[in-house]
């Protein structure tokens, strides 16, 4: 997760849709997206290190293996995520976008469910331009 | 030459550096400005995921607010930045992008890099372009593709810091 005030970069956490608004907690961190302020969601897919930073350590070693027999372990140390981008502005009017990692299949059904709460999105929603 | 001689010779040099030094900054004065808008980063019909047109526009709002180049550093339709007679904005153009596979880069450590290249320009008050160059963003070992943007981000970030 990287676009959000009030909690750190890279925290995991859960995302809802709650009380008119898009919600992320990380442990006592929360931070709040009025869904009125949303402006665009787009959705994504993107392979990437499983296991969090206990994974990405265990890369590191895997990496530095002998003989290249690391590299191979990493081939079983990748998943594939949904990438769930939130473009919404503050109250002065400032652009800010959201960019939160999701386990696979599960980033439509939020906007979806954003979309219903009211929040402003493309019809097509895709990722790229 | 004399021992002598040669110290008198060395300590006249180390005199004339300084001199030397302000002659050379100065062929190249500083621009200066309180604040700085980043625009978003536009594409102009490139194909690129919406992730990375976000996580640049993230990552330089932060490098640039972190590197302390202008006081304020305001986002994209911030009204605050209205009434700052003095304000400068960064465009950021995406020119060409290559996903890569984080997979391919770790195996072959050849292959698979991803790379975005932009232009990156500063416009004044009036429109007029006061600094535009050209940025290649790359993420070629270890890392996710979305390493590209924190890349692009910090060279835009040195490139703001010897203009302003």
């Amino acid at each position: 997760m990287i676009g959000l005030d009030n909690v750190k970069e890279d925290a995991t956490g859960k995302l809802t849709v709650q009380d008119g608004a898009l919600r992320f907690t990380a442990g006592k961190s929360e931070s709040k997206v009025p869904i009125a302020s949303i402006d665009d969601i787009f959705v994504g897919t993107e392979t990437t290190q499983s296991g969090g930073k206990t994974g990405r350590n265990v890369k590191i070693a895997a990496l530095a293996a002998p003989y290249y027999s690391g590299k191979l372990l990493t081939l079983f140390m990748r998943t594939k995520v949904d990438i769930l981008t939130i473009s919404y502005h503050d109250s002065g009017g400032g652009l800010h976008g959201a960019i939160f990692e999701l386990p696979i299949g599960q980033a439509a059904p939020m906007r979806t469910q954003l979309n219903q709460a009211g929040a402003h999105s493309r019809p097509e929603g895709n990722s790229s331009e | 030459m004399s021992r002598p001689a040669v110290f008198v010779l060395m300590g006249l040099c180390l005199l004339a550096m300084p001199a030397i030094a302000p002659a050379q900054s100065a062929a190249k004065p500083k621009l200066s400005a309180s604040a700085i808008q980043i625009a978003m980063v536009e594409t102009s019909g490139v194909q690129i995921p919406a992730e990375f047109r976000f996580d640049v526009y993230e990552r330089l709002v932060e490098h640039v607010r972190a590197s302390g180049a202008f006081p304020k550093v305001y986002r994209a339709g911030d009204r605050a930045a209205s009434g700052i007679t003095d304000l400068v904005t960064l465009h950021t153009q995406v020119d060409a992008f290559k996903e890569g596979s984080q997979t391919k880069r770790e195996l072959t450590s050849v292959a698979g890099s991803t790379q975005v290249a932009v232009t990156a320009s500063v416009t004044g008050r009036d429109g007029q372009t006061l600094v535009a160059q050209k940025i290649i963003g790359r993420v070629r070992y270890f890392g996710d593709n979305l390493g590209v943007s924190s890349d692009v981000a910090k060279r835009i970030t040195k490139l703001l810091g010897e203009t302003f």
